[in-house]
Order: C-alpha cells, then sequence, then structure tokens
C-alpha cells in the first residue's frame, strides 16, 4: 500500500445557475490520490473545474458530495477545532500576489498571522526566528520583514505567499496557477524554487495549472480535466510520452514550443484541415 | 539611427530614401517615451528603432517593465500624457506631429489596436454589434450596410450563428469569444496595421491557436500588417517573420524569427529562451532561470541596463550601454558588448 495522504473519492460540486432548472455540475464524480511527498499536476482549461476541485479539497466551499480524506480522515464533515486544525495542514498559494498579499501589512505581520492563529503559545522572539528561516528558505532577505507587498515585484511578492503558507507547517499545499502571473524569467525561479521545497521539506503538492509544460516539470503525476471530469490521470512519463484521452493529445498539441519550423508546421496543418474542411 | 531599420527596410544607410515600392508601411525612429511621476522621471522607452512592412508580421517580446506596450500606445498616439519624442511614420506621416483630427481618421481604420483585456476594453452597456461597427457608421456607412458587414466580420472571426449573436452583449460571450469579437472590430475597417497586444494571454492553449491562425490569415490573405506584442516566446515561433526582444525600454536583440530562436546571439534573449520549460525534451533538473528582477523603469541601472541579471557581465557593462548594432561575424543586431563572442556559438548560453 501506498502512503496516501489524500484521498479525493466520488467528489460532486453542482452549482445552481439563474434561468435553468438544472444544476450545473462543476465537479462531476472526480477521483485521485496524492502520495505523501508527491506532486499531482491538476490540468484544464478555463470552466474544466479544476479550480473548485481545489477549492473543494480546501474545504473552501462544501462539495455537493463525496469524500475528501487527508490523512484518512474525512474532511467534508469537519467542525470546530478539527476543521481549525485542518486549515493549518493544507494550505494555498494563490495565482495572483498582487492581491493575494494585504498592501497594508508588513511581510513579518503577514507571515506571523498563520503562526498567531494556529500556535498562539509560540513567543514572540521565536515567531521571528522562524520568519527568518522561512524568508531564507523561499529566497528573501530578513530586511525584507519590514517592508510592505508594495516594495516587491511580483515574483517576490509570490515567494512571501509561500512564506506564509509553509509557516503553519502544512502536510499538503495547494497551488492555484501559481506562476501564471509571472513574468517569464521569474517563473522559472518559482518553479524551481517549489522543486527545492519539495525535495528538502517533503512537501505534498496538488499544483492547479492550464500550462502542460510547468506541470511537466514539477510533477510526478498529472491529472488532465474536463467538463468537470478527469480524462486521464498518470505519471508524468506515461502522460507526455504516450497520452490516452484525445482530450490529452488535442490540449498537448495546442501547446507552443519555442521552435519556429514546428510551429510553422503545426500552423500550416492546422490551415489545412480548416480549408480542407470547406472547399 | 539603429541597424534594426537594415533588416527590416532592406538598409536604410544615411538617410537615403527608398523607392516608394519598398517603403516601409510603419517606420519607428529613436522613439522615446517618459512620463513624469512623483517619484521622479519614469523612462519606458528609450531608442526604440524599427519597421514594418505591407503584410509582414512583427513580433516585440518582453516581460512587464521592458516597454513594449508603451510602444504600442504610442503607435497610434494613445499616451496623452507621456512626454514622445522621435518619429513614428505612418505611410511616411509622422504620427507624432499630426493634427488630432489626422490621427482620429487613422485609428481605428488605417491603423487598429487589439487590447489584451477583451472585458474591459468591450462596453457591456452596448451589443456587440454595435461596438463592432461602430468603426463604419463613424465613416458614413449606412447602418444596414454596416450591419451586414459587422455580421460577415463575426462570421469570419468564428462566431457560430453571427446574426443572433449581433445582438448579445459582452458578458454573453466566453473569454476567447470576446477576444474575436474584438478582433472583428480591429479588423472591420479593413486596416493596413493592427497591433495586437498580448491579444492570447488570457486564452486557454487551443482558443491561442485559433487567434493566432486568425491573424495569419489576415496578413496572408488581406496583406495587412501586423505588430504582435507578447512576453510568450513560443506564442510567436510559427507566427513572426522577424522579432524584437526588449528590455528596460530598449531593443535587445533583433532578427528575423529562426535567426532568434536558433542563433540567438544575446544574453537575455538566450536567458528567455533557456527558462521556458518545455513539454517535450529532457527535463532538466532545475530550469535555468535569470536571477533578480526586471529592472524598474524609473531607476534604470547604468551600462547594460541587463547587466546586474547577466552571467556575462563584465566591467564594461556596468560602465557603458552597448549599443544595438550587428557584431562583425554576426547576421543580425544585438545590444551586447559580447555579441561578437556570441556568434562563435550562437543560440547557446555557454
Amino acid at each position: 500500500m501506498t502512503d496516501n495522504l489524500l484521498e479525493v473519492e466520488g467528489l460532486v460540486r453542482e452549482f445552481a445557475v439563474r434561468g435553468r432548472h438544472q444544476n450545473v455540475k462543476a465537479v462531476d464524480d472526480v477521483s485521485f490520490t496524492i502520495a505523501r511527498g508527491e506532486a499531482l499536476g491538476l490540468v484544464g482549461e478555463s470552466g474544466s473545474g479544476k479550480s473548485t476541485t481545489a477549492r473543494c479539497v480546501l474545504r473552501l466551499i462544501e462539495p455537493t458530495s463525496g469524500t475528501v480524506r487527508l490523512n484518512g480522515v474525512d474532511i467534508t464533515s469537519l467542525r470546530g477545532r478539527e476543521l481549525r486544525e485542518f486549515r493549518a495542514k493544507a494550505q494555498l498559494v494563490f495565482q495572483d500576489p498582487y492581491s493575494s498579499l494585504n498592501p497594508r501589512m508588513r511581510v513579518e505581520e503577514i507571515i506571523a498571522e498563520g503562526i498567531r492563529i494556529h500556535r498562539p503559545r509560540v513567543k514572540d522572539a521565536e515567531v521571528r526566528d522562524e520568519i527568518v528561516a522561512l524568508l531564507e528558505v523561499v529566497g528573501l532577505r530578513p530586511d525584507h520583514l519590514t517592508r510592505k507587498p508594495a516594495a516587491f515585484s511580483g515574483g517576490e511578492r509570490q515567494r512571501i505567499g509561500i512564506a506564509r503558507a509553509l509557516a503553519v507547517n502544512p502536510e499538503l499545499l495547494v497551488c492555484d496557477e501559481p506562476v501564471a502571473s509571472l513574468d517569464v524569467s521569474i517563473q522559472a525561479q518559482i518553479l524551481n524554487l517549489f522543486q527545492d521545497l519539495k525535495a528538502r521539506l517533503g512537501l505534498t503538492l496538488l499544483y492547479i495549472a492550464h500550462d502542460l509544460a510547468t506541470v511537466r516539470h514539477l510533477c510526478d503525476r498529472v491529472a488532465v480535466m474536463e467538463q468537470g471530469q478527469i480524462r486521464e490521470i498518470g505519471t508524468r512519463d506515461q502522460l507526455y510520452n504516450d497520452p490516452q484521452a484525445a482530450y490529452t493529445k488535442a490540449l498537448m498539441a495546442a501547446v507552443p514550443r519555442p521552435d519556429p519550423i514546428e510551429e510553422r508546421r503545426k500552423l500550416a496543418a492546422r490551415r489545412a484541415a480548416l480549408t480542407g474542411a470547406t472547399p | 539611427m539603429s541597424s534594426v531599420q537594415k533588416l527590416a527596410a532592406a538598409g536604410e544607410a544615411g538617410g537615403q530614401s527608398l523607392p516608394d515600392v519598398s517603403r516601409p508601411l510603419l517606420e519607428v525612429r529613436d522613439l522615446t517615451v517618459s512620463f513624469n511621476a512623483p517619484h521622479g522621471l519614469v523612462k519606458a522607452v528609450n531608442g526604440v528603432s524599427f519597421s514594418v512592412s505591407p503584410r509582414e508580421r512583427v513580433g516585440i517580446v518582453g516581460e512587464s517593465g521592458s516597454g513594449k506596450s508603451v510602444t504600442a500606445q504610442a503607435l497610434l498616439g494613445l499616451l496623452p500624457t507621456a512626454t514622445v519624442t522621435g518619429q513614428i511614420l505612418f505611410d511616411g506621416r509622422d504620427i507624432l506631429s499630426m493634427p488630432k483630427s489626422d490621427l482620429r481618421a487613422l485609428r481605428g481604420w488605417d491603423i487598429s489596436y487589439i487590447f489584451q483585456d477583451p472585458l474591459s476594453a468591450l462596453d457591456p452597456v452596448r451589443t456587440i454589434g454595435d461596438q463592432i461597427s461602430q468603426p463604419l457608421r463613424l465613416r458614413g456607412v449606412h447602418q444596414k450596410e454596416a450591419k451586414t458587414r459587422a455580421i460577415q466580420m463575426l462570421a469570419k472571426v468564428g462566431i457560430r450563428e453571427p446574426a443572433r449573436r449581433y445582438k448579445d452583449y459582452p458578458h454573453q460571450f466566453s473569454g476567447g469569444m470576446r477576444q474575436r469579437v474584438m478582433i472583428a472590430m480591429a479588423l472591420i475597417g479593413e486596416p493596413r496595421l493592427v497591433i495586437a497586444d498580448e491579444p492570447t494571454t488570457a486564452l486557454d492553449v487551443r482558443v491561442q491557436a485559433q487567434v493566432i491562425d486568425l491573424l495569419y490569415s489576415l496578413t496572408e490573405e488581406q496583406g495587412t500588417a501586423v505588430v504582435f506584442i507578447t512576453h510568450d516566446l513560443g506564442i510567436l515561433a510559427g507566427f513572426a517573420d522577424r522579432m524584437m526582444v526588449m528590455y528596460a525600454g530598449r531593443v535587445m536583440e533583433a532578427a528575423e524569427t529562426d535567426e532568434l530562436y536558433y542563433r540567438s546571439i544575446n544574453p537575455y534573449t538566450l536567458g528567455l529562451l533557456q527558462s521556458l520549460p518545455r513539454i517535450d525534451g529532457p527535463i532538466p533538473l532545475t530550469l535555468t532561470a535569470i536571477g533578480g528582477r526586471p529592472p524598474s523603469p524609473s531607476n534604470l541601472p547604468g551600462g547594460c541596463s541587463f547587466h546586474p541579471r547577466c552571467r556575462y557581465a563584465q566591467d564594461i557593462c556596468t560602465a557603458e550601454r552597448p549599443p544595438l548594432e550587428t557584431p562583425e561575424n554576426g547576421t543580425h543586431p544585438s545590444a551586447c558588448h559580447f555579441a561578437n563572442w556570441l556568434t562563435e556559438e550562437p543560440g547557446v548560453l555557454r
């Protein structure tokens, strides 16, 4: 038996849509597991249900049905103290590092907030030491402590967001498109940081992305979602070397590569297919 | 005067004018744009020159703060609060010294602009048909005729049931469809130049490909020229004829597309290419990232703007700004003191 940290089974989340009798199933019978220390990439286009799945896993929204187990405990029915404890175990790194940091708080306060809530007995001096250590882990300097988010670039803000998530010693880190809004030269830095954290801290990651290329660099296994369902799930090598689902293949084919000869060939093929269809 | 133009306009030496047939549609000469901000002068564009010929596809690549979008906005005179110097010649006429009424006549007609974010660029309380047909109606095309042509244009950009969708509002369209509406609006006046500012950034990869195909067809079938601005090197690979890489308001490297991707001789371009995660090939343990962060346009480093992040930086790089020129053994211009050394092994970050 593998040591699964997270087990999602038969997850369904419906939303009521005005003007329609039937609810829309944003997540429609999704099941997957993540082993301790593993990184699972959840890939899909907008509207595929990947973010809704993540929000159910974190219990930011209630699933309509299905179970989500962390360490074997179903978190969908947790309340009170148990729910608060779960909040520390599963943390989120947001997509947009601009709107997810309070502009009025200093870096130190941003990172300390979680520690004070979840571990109220830790002394001030220790909190500060921990924060300094965390900043080092994510590649920031101690003198950054007293600054506010406005003083930082997007990549640095994302590092602050990661430090904040790590501050409460989570077992599961859910990352919702954490590099999507960063500059290309900075994306690689943050991807390397995740890789490093995974190796050094043994973190378990649920990594949400629309981008198959970043996922390939970070994740051990990958699930591809479309219309609320997982179309394909497999190890990185299986999925990228030998995709099975038609949808996965279509997504892969559309990813632009920095290779003009290959891309011109693809563009010509797409144009030929179009003109062939309308003689 | 920079040597980028040499590539584009087949060699414009010493201000010598070219015969009309090969005259570029757009010619930008030593463009600078700066803004007065409370904390000092923000130098967004610092001497950019390039040209675009009819039916040409030119890509401008840059990260945030590179000046790529500001350059694009300057082309249409969309920067009323900025100080703009240099020349922007469209069809031989300088946009910067043109009377406002002439500029208005150009916009949306000879030159049109596709914005990055269709949701904020479309008016939420007017139907998309009303918005698409506006450029025609403003120029005196009869209401009925304008509507017919707008519906045709909607069909052309791949909107199904165009006659019905004509009456819909922006919120009734998905992100990709809205971007098509934007493109329809930009194309309805049959412009000679389209400036597309990150038109695919917010879109899923399959929709991105459709938008690229659409713009490509336009250049092939109608001879429209396209300036495509993006931060994504992947997107432009199959589309652009020529490319320009910008950093800190300057052109770092300008080349034909294949030259730039396969035989770059600029450390910044090479760094960008290396830092891209790939969907095929070997997976490196760590990606080769460019360290540090792009400089703030209000506080540019001296010498070469890229030197604080450059692996090859030497004393000369902090002291002197490298001009954009073609090195002795090179095929295209690069703003780097070591461009000639890089031609020994082009396309490789050593």
